[in-house]
């Protein structure tokens, strides 16, 4: 057990300038910047992040020097209070929200760089840096805030620029559509969220709340088991939506219409990563919700394992990264299912470092193939863009779980902790492991090795990227390697340090610790290097040794590679079981209920628009009747029902 | 008031009633309002309201109805009978009305005001002009006030969506 | 003893003073009409704002007055302030935004103003009457001056039919409320609300019976008003028919005042009967909810998907009365006020993107407008956000008080509906921000600025949307306060 955990909070009057910073950028850019050019926009955009990033550091600072479990505290003012509701808009960083803030920020600032170079040319730079840098603000504010509404603000604000950034460039109908798709799934998981909230306030009981997530674990324990199932289940539902899980991860792959920058910092290194962030925020309540924490560690193995079979398949370089974050997004889930709640934000911040950075290295491969996304037109691409290609393989052995990178350390903790719960998860998420190393490393093969199957025409322009580009780039690359040397496993002489300094936020969940022999923790490792290794080598096999075999295996396994190739047809599922038939019933409603239900019953006519003048005015005539008997039909239910009702 | 009677006067009052809503020329719909009013005059002698009675058949039977009239006469409305709803909606309109018409009857005997056996005696003074204006200047001053200002905007109303189009 | 003196009651001006006030500059604008020469009057609308900017002081220094006056005709407390306080901002920026609209329009009349300032004398009756036959006046006073308004452009064919229907339809459902208010007098033996209150406090079962079968009719003529499911059906016509301003003061002041009314007596005077009414109310909500959203979701028109919206939000505002309480009854009157700006600034939006013979009402015709037009862009996406309920804007935070209430009252089912309809919601409110920033093409805009009037109105609306969302608790604690005068 840990030592008794002091909770000491130290309010300060700094930290509202971590999200108001990006906030100043918005408005500076989106009232002046028509006038102050491309320049001043780029500088202006990554320097109001840069600014969030250095309060943000030295916020982390005085939680490090701060006995454990403080944290820093500002309320604003009161916000919602209704009754016995009394919300604040109040700010609250401890250890978790820290780490949180620094990547947002940290990795975020990259990001704005990069984009200084990515998006140069396009026409609507100040917009870009707009969204981005409100992207980035609501992010905060969903990590910064002390309480379920505040964090529910940020939740939105976050769906909302993702799905503008999303549909940027809006010439392509299916980027539009694809934006839509993303909010509207989101709404879904929303609605859960929103209801769990409600639930939650209703439980909490008598006396004045304030949702804080003090509020909530001070009172959590006296809500009855099946209540606090049922809220955990709603607020995963909301996770499950944001962060892409079954069933609700069918907007992510869409999603990569928006500039890859964007996929970068919200589609793989942020946003996707605050249902992760909401659960670990919430760790008190789930752990009283033991089922919850079964059926979340079970969705996130399935999808960890789901989208890397349809990883395999993908030959659009972003829809391979896109697929590989739904399911590196389910290892996460994977993690704090268990209970490993630090081990799961662990994952989630090696993530950012490296998924951030493949998702750049694409961005420079795209870029410097003007637009061209499909692997099958690019290969020996390692000799044009040698920056490019270097960091890219740093990532993807970070990915694919070779030992010394930060990905090992975090991926190898969660599937130990897994193991440990159960075998069968652990045994899932190995399986999800080799086949994230196969996957990457087809794609590092596909585009890197070999010969270049471009055109003429593009061959002759391939280039490396401009420093703007490559120098973050550089650094994820670093932070990849280094970032997972602050949670190494506790039997080595560091031992892990993210872990100590974020367990006093995961007080309520170190219930069941764990001790696992050393002996079985090696041999678990040498599984997870054992199937990384093979999964390597078998792309080596298939991509650069013997190309011609994958053709001969699509072939005769045709029914398996069209199943997987297309998604295993979840789009097409979802729009004949969810989308056409709300269509249609939305239609029936307008035509029937609507026009005129009496209409309907008296001779089915549907209505007839743009007759001629004097139809027409026939037309109207009725529709008065119409109305009129529709009315008279109300209020006769009304009496009945009524007259029901009260005998 | 003697059962025959009401039941005669209510009936003479229904057929009239149906006679405004079926005659197919709004001359004849006007002239059977012109009787229902009057059988609902005859009403209001019966329940001992005098005043109201005359009021009804010197405002309602008299100053609107001849007011319809002479619109309908100028505008020349007979030759255009009123397009009928087709059956279906009749029937279907018919029957909710009597539904509606069943479920008031259920409510009002249930509540048992059918079978009272009336106020008792009929307070002195009432229904004298001088009882009706003392009701409208003390316990409904305001909204005998408020009436003049809903003529007002009654009358600028008609004003507006009947004067001519300005070039 | 030939005459005798009747004893007036005791009259109170001040209880009657904002509608003195509003009924004075309705008819001096009506009279200033006739020394008014040329095509714009915006002379008259100025005398209309200052009027009620009057009648706006008038009602914050009645604040912490409670009487009755009139023989319990009227009352003057909090809670008909607060709506007073609320028709005055409506009507005001109504009639901001028709100083700019009815340039494009063929409105010429001066008429028009004290139309709407009638109008709204009958809103602040319904707000302030103690009295049965004052709220069905003052109903009368609102709808009649709303019926003409609808058909004021007269050279448009759907401007009067838009008014026929509402007037045909209107009077029949004013039957259904007339009905009602007979059988709660036939009950009672009187008409003001303490005297109903009183009876159905001690009621026997065999006067419930009556109690219930005016309620019932009265719910009829209050759900016409408020648009609800199956009384809404005439809401799109009129409202796509209708001058573009007067929809918008119908979609939220007509509301309001009904709900004022409705709210008043169900949730005050007939509050022993909750039990009852409930039921019926609750099933109104989800249909409303329900029928409102989903319909929408096909609306090409954006008046008609507008009409379509007020009908799901007089849903929501339902689903505030079947909760009930303090708690419901404060969530109304906030949802109200935040309903009212974000409404209204839509429609201005609507306005704006219109122009002399070409209305530009479909939603094709916004497409790329938030380029062309950056401020109304980002106007129109806080309000389509806001009605949605999407934080931090008003209208989160009045979804948030209703189905807070709701759940605090045990309706858990009612609240997953009205979640899971605000989830419908969003579709087709995105789907114009995809319009304005997602597709190319649409109309050409006439820069907002350029149109003082309405630049008013939208940064009123966008600064009251924001500011609702951001610091609700002074408002709602003055809707609180309002709700709880009734008691």
């Amino acid at each position: 057990m840990h030592e008794a955990i002091t909770h000491t909070a130290v309010a300060v009057s700094y930290l509202w300038l971590i999200p108001a910073l990006p906030a100043l950028g918005v408005l500076v850019n989106l009232s002046l910047g028509a006038l102050l050019g491309k320049g001043a926009v780029g500088f202006i955009a990554p320097g109001t992040v840069a600014g969030g990033f250095g309060v943000a550091l030295y916020c982390l600072v005085q939680i490090l020097q701060l006995p454990p479990g403080s944290a820093l505290e500002q309320t604003l003012w009161p916000w919602i209070s209704a009754g016995n509701l009394q919300v604040d808009i109040a700010f609250r960083v401890d250890a978790l929200s820290a780490v949180m803030i620094c990547v947002v920020t940290g990795v975020g600032f990259l990001i704005h760089i990069y984009s200084v170079g990515y998006m140069h040319d396009d026409p609507s730079y100040a917009r870009y840096f707009i969204y981005l840098n409100l992207f980035t603000c609501a992010m905060l504010i969903l990590v910064l805030a002390d309480n379920l509404p505040l964090l529910f603000v940020g939740w939105e604000g976050v769906g909302l620029c993702s799905y503008l950034l999303i549909g940027f460039w809006f010439d392509k109908e299916a980027n539009a559509s694809a934006g839509k798709k993303a909010f509207v799934v989101n709404r879904v998981g929303d609605a859960g969220f929103l209801l769990g909230t409600f639930l939650l306030f209703w439980s909490l009981g008598v006396g004045t709340h304030s949702l804080s997530f003090q509020d909530i674990a001070a009172h959590a324990k006296s809500i009855p088991l099946d209540t606090v199932t049922l809220i955990t289940l709603l607020l995963f539902v909301g996770a499950t939506g944001k962060s892409a899980q079954l069933p609700l991860y069918v907007w992510l792959p869409d999603a990569m219409a928006g500039p890859t920058p964007v996929s970068a910092l919200i589609h793989a290194a942020t946003m996707v990563t605050a249902g992760v962030y909401m659960i670990a925020r919430l760790n008190f309540l789930f752990v009283l919700a033991p089922a919850t924490l079964t059926v979340v560690a079970t969705i996130g193995a399935l999808t960890a394992l789901f989208a890397a079979s349809i990883g395999l398949m993908q030959n659009d370089i972003k829809k391979v990264l896109a697929y590989s974050t739904v399911s590196q997004l389910g290892y996460m889930f994977l993690g704090v299912g268990v209970g490993a709640f630090s081990a799961g934000v662990f994952h989630l911040m090696t993530h950012a470092f490296f998924k951030g950075l493949l998702f750049l290295g694409s961005g420079s491969v795209i870029h410097g193939m003007h637009g061209e996304q499909d692997m099958r037109r690019m290969g020996g691409l390692r000799t044009y863009m040698p920056t490019t290609y270097r960091t890219f393989l740093i990532g993807t052995l970070a990915i694919a779980g070779v030992p010394g990178l930060a990905g090992f350390f975090s991926k190898d903790l969660i599937l130990a902790h897994a193991f440990s719960s159960s075998p069968v998860l652990w045994l899932v998420g190995l399986c999800a492991a080799g086949m994230t190393a196969f996957y990457m490393f087809r794609l590092v093969f596909m585009t890197f090795w070999g010969e270049c199957r471009a055109d003429e025409h593009t061959k002759h322009h391939i280039h490396e990227s401009p420093a703007t580009m490559t120098v973050p780039l550089v650094l994820l690359a670093v932070l990849s390697i280094v970032g997972g040397y602050v949670g190494l496993p506790e039997m080595w002489a560091w031992g892990n340090r993210f872990d100590a300094f974020l367990a006093p936020v995961f007080a309520a969940a170190q219930g069941g610790e764990h001790h696992m022999e050393m002996g079985l923790e090696y041999a678990l490792m040498a599984a997870s290097v054992g199937v990384a290794v093979g999964g390597i080598a078998l792309a080596y096999v298939l991509y650069v040794a013997r190309p011609e075999l994958p053709g001969q295996i699509a072939d005769q396994a045709a029914g398996a590679y069209d199943l997987i190739s297309n998604k295993y047809y979840v789009d097409e599922l979802y729009d004949a079981v969810l989308v056409q038939p709300a269509l249609k019933l939305s239609n029936l409603l307008w035509r029937v209920v609507d026009v005129g239900i009496v209409d309907g019953i008296v001779n089915g006519s549907a209505r007839v628009v743009g007759a001629s003048s004097s139809f027409w005015r026939r037309w109207q005539t009725g529709n008065v009747e119409h109305y009129a008997v529709s009315m008279l039909f109300g209020a006769v239910l009304i009496l009945v029902f009524f007259a029901w009702h009260s005998s | 008031m003697n059962t025959g009677v009401f039941v005669l006067l209510a009936t003479l009052l229904v057929v009239a009633a149906l006679g405004v809503v079926l005659a197919r020329s709004p001359i004849r719909s006007a002239l059977s309002l012109v009787v229902a009013l009057f059988f609902l005059a005859v009403f209001f002698l019966l329940l001992d309201a005098q005043l109201i009675a005359a009021l009804q058949v010197i405002v309602y039977a008299g100053a609107i109805m001849v007011l319809f009239l002479f619109v309908i006469m100028l505008l020349n409305l007979q030759e255009h009978p009123a397009e009928m709803a087709r059956a279906g909606l009749r029937f279907l309109a018919g029957t909710l009305a009597s539904l509606f018409l069943l479920a008031t009857i259920y409510f009002t005997n249930r509540s048992g005001i059918s079978n009272a056996q009336g106020m008792g005696a009929i307070p002195d003074g009432f229904d004298s002009t001088a009882q009706i204006a003392e009701r409208l200047f003390t316990q409904h001053l305001f909204a005998f006030e408020l009436t003049s200002l809903l003529l007002l905007v009654a009358i600028i109303s008609a004003v507006v969506l009947a004067k001519k189009k300005l070039a | 003893m030939l005459y005798r003196m009747i004893n007036p009651p005791e009259i109170s001006w001040i209880a009657i003073l904002p509608v003195l006030l509003l009924s004075a500059t309705a008819m001096l604008t009506m009279v200033a009409d006739l020394w008014t020469d040329g095509p714009d009057r915006e002379g008259l609308g100025w005398i209309g704002l200052v009027g009620l900017m009057a009648t706006a002081i008038a009602a914050v220094a009645l604040w912490n007055t409670k009487l009755t006056s009139f023989a319990g005709a009227v009352v003057v407390d909090r809670y008909g302030l607060f709506f007073t306080l609320l028709f005055c901002v409506a009507a005001g920026l109504t009639l901001l935004m028709s100083m700019s609209y009815l340039e494009q329009t063929d409105i010429r009349t001066g008429d028009y103003y004290s139309l709407i300032l009638f109008s709204t004398v009958g809103m602040v009756v319904m707000a302030t009457a103690a009295d049965l036959i004052v709220v069905f006046l003052g109903l009368e006073v609102m709808s009649i001056a709303a019926y003409a308004l609808a058909g004021i452009w007269r050279s448009q064919v759907r401007s009067n039919e838009a008014a026929l229907k509402y007037f045909l339809l209107g009077a029949f459902a004013t039957g259904f409320l007339l009905f009602g208010i007979a059988l709660l007098y036939g009950v009672a033996g009187t008409t003001t609300l303490t005297g109903i209150a009183q009876t159905a406090s001690g009621a026997t079962a065999e006067q419930r019976t009556l109690l219930i079968a005016g309620m019932a009719l009265m719910i009829v003529g209050f759900g016409f008003k408020v648009a609800a499911v199956p009384f809404h059906a005439w809401a799109p016509d009129v409202y796509e028919g209708a001058p573009t301003s007067v929809t918008a003061l119908m979609a939220v002041g007509v509301k309001s005042a009904a709900f004022a009314a409705f709210a008043r007596i169900f949730m005050h005077t007939l509050a022993v009967m909750s039990p009852d009414w409930s039921a019926v109310l609750w099933v109104l909500a989800v249909l409303t909810m329900t029928v409102g959203n989903v319909t929408a979701l096909l609306q090409r028109n954006i008046k008609r998907m507008l009409a379509y919206s007020s009908i799901a939000h007089a849903g929501y505002l339902l689903v505030g009365m079947v909760a009930g309480g303090e708690l419901g009854g404060s969530a109304i009157l906030f949802y109200l006020l935040a309903y009212t700006l974000m409404t209204l600034g839509a429609f201005s939006v609507v306005i704006a993107l219109g122009r002399r013979g070409q209305p530009n009402e479909n939603l094709e015709d916004y497409a790329g407008a938030g380029f062309r037009s950056p401020f109304l862009g980002m106007a129109m996406s806080i309000f389509m956000l806001s009605l949605a309920g999407i934080p931090p804007f008003g209208g989160f935070v009045g979804k948030f008080y209703i189905f807070s209430a709701a759940v605090k009252s045990g309706y858990i089912g009612l609240t997953v509906i009205g979640v899971m309809n605000s989830l419908i919601s969003v579709y087709y409110y995105v789907g114009v921000l995809v319009r304005m920033y997602m597709t190319d093409g649409g109309v050409e805009i006439t820069q907002p600025s350029s149109r003082p009037y309405l630049f008013a109105t939208l940064v009123v609306a966008v600064a009251g949307t924001i500011a609702l969302g951001l610091f609700p608790s002074t408002l709602f604690e003055v809707a609180r306060q309002s709700f709880l005068a009734l008691g």
